[in-house]
């Protein structure tokens, strides 16, 4: 599931017409994803504020006005929008080729079909000469490639770990004594493990088991911290 | 001389022992009171399909499956500040202590035990405790726990079964359905697989201090990378089964 379609999702949800099956495929997007995640808690609060204080406001004075000036601040703005994009509509040189209707005769059909094959060719041919003799540096630099990709990774996710430790920290004084204990343990556990892979990376970094683990314990660690921060 | 003197204190014993009596009763009944476990059980109508919900904060988690075409939630809440209010929307039972106890502070365990009809989907969680679920034949069956407790899935025929925790054992008894998908993880704890010797499933076991034993299911089309990662089918691989333990064994056997 991605992100549009999790949004989509989410009003069900919050209606309570989602059925069963989604509301399962949802639920474990959200426990990956932090920016549907923040937007479910969003509408989840509004609407809860809103059912809360339903009735508690008064219409302004003269609502009917109210309502004119809205629609024509509405229709002037639609209006303006019109007109710029009449301004812009001036076809530009790759629309007009896009749009143009080519028409070949079956000869030139054929000939064009050979051109492109006879170019492919020529560039594949190319092309493996070219990397077949630099075989090395491009080894090195995929190897580069793959522990500043890792690295930017970790980066990003100790970012968004930070974020939810933070929220733990605020959290953590109202929790028993007992589930402070259990927080702190299997947050040792857990770091354990991220610092077993990162270690076993740097001796190999295209050790492929050791790359699948830090994923995980990351996205453990990260599932663990959101799990507390709500206590 | 000296029957007399305790003649004349003997009153005077007789109410500081009344008194400290008192005392100590009425401590006692305050400190009962303060420690009461509340108790609560409810039946809820279902079909023979239902699925059940439960979210919990900390506590154990029981589920099993009997021959009625109902519901019965049991529970022992430790703190009398605790409040569960389950809901029935259709068929789904769902339970969530974390949404009725906002605002409360510390509600301590609440330990569930779920008697459901055998097709029921069952969907659990707790933060800390261990999840024992049994004799389900269904959809689904999934526990998790987002930090230590053992989960035991005992005789489960499901077509999907995810258990997780970060410490702790897991231990699966049951078949994988054709077309299945079924996943085990720990951080730290062993994972036990029990299922009947002709079972068909691909697999995928990872565990980086390579503590994998598949015993009767090895066989030479496993692709391994040294021990700590084996990829490969048992019989026609229709199911899925993925297998992730950090610091722990993962071990295979025949029913």
């Amino acid at each position: 599931m991605n992100c549009e379609q999790c949004q989509e999702l989410i009003h069900d949800l919050i209606d309570g017409r989602i059925s069963q099956r989604d509301e399962f495929t949802l639920n474990t997007h959200l426990q990956e994803c932090l920016g549907c995640d923040s937007v479910r808690q969003d509408l989840t609060s509004i609407v809860a504020f809103c059912q809360t204080h339903r009735g508690e406001y008064q219409a302004p004075p003269n609502e009917q006005a109210l309502w004119l000036r809205i629609r024509n601040v509405i229709e002037a703005e639609n209006g303006s929008r019109v007109a710029a994009q009449t301004q812009s509509a001036r076809p530009s040189f790759v629309s007009r080729w896009l749009n143009h209707t080519w028409q070949l005769s079956l000869p030139q059909l054929m000939a064009s079909a050979a051109a492109i094959v006879l170019l492919v060719s020529l560039t594949t041919v190319v092309g493996l000469r070219r990397w077949g003799n630099e075989g090395t540096p491009v080894a090195s630099s995929a190897q580069f490639e793959v522990s500043t990709d890792v690295k930017d990774r970790v980066f990003q996710r100790t970012q968004t770990i930070n974020y939810w430790n933070q929220r733990v920290e605020m959290n953590r004084a109202r929790w028993s004594p007992a589930m402070r204990e259990t927080f702190d343990r299997n947050m040792r556990v857990i770091d354990e493990a991220v610092a077993n892979s990162l270690n076993e990376l740097n001796r190999n970094p295209h050790d492929e088991v050791s790359e699948q683990m830090l994923n995980e314990s990351l996205n453990d660690k990260l599932a663990l911290l959101k799990e507390f921060s709500d206590l | 001389m000296r029957v007399k003197l305790l003649t004349r204190r003997s009153p005077v014993r007789a109410s500081l022992f009344a008194v400290g009596s008192l005392a100590t009763l009425l401590a006692i009944s305050a400190g009962l009171a303060a420690n009461a476990q509340q108790q609560i059980s409810k039946r809820y109508p279902g079909g023979k399909t239902v699925r059940v919900e439960l979210r919990n904060i900390s506590g154990a988690i029981v589920v099993e499956a009997w021959n009625k075409n109902e519901i019965r939630l049991s529970a022992t809440l430790e703190s009398k500040n605790a409040h569960v209010e389950p809901k029935q929307i259709n068929d789904c039972l769902l339970v969530d202590v974390m949404g009725d106890n906002r605002g409360r502070g510390d509600i301590g365990d609440i330990n569930f035990k779920l008697q459901v009809p055998a097709n029921s989907s069952v969907d659990v969680e707790t933060r800390r405790g261990n999840i024992d679920v049994a004799n389900i034949r269904s959809g689904l069956v999934r526990a998790y726990v987002s930090s230590e407790g053992d989960i035991t899935l005992t005789n489960i025929s499901a077509t999907h079964v995810v258990a997780q925790n970060i410490i702790g054992d897991i231990f699966f008894d049951g078949e994988f359905s054709s077309g299945g998908t079924y996943e085990f993880k720990s951080t730290k704890g062993n994972i036990t697989i029990r299922i009947p010797g002709d079972s068909k499933f691909r697999l995928v076991a990872a565990s980086p201090t390579k503590q994998i034993k598949l015993n009767d299911f090895w066989n030479n089309g496993f692709k391994t990378q040294d021990g700590r990662k084996y990829v490969g089918d048992v019989g026609d691989g229709r199911s899925s089964v993925s297998v992730t333990n950090f610091s722990g064994s993962i071990t295979f056997l025949r029913k």
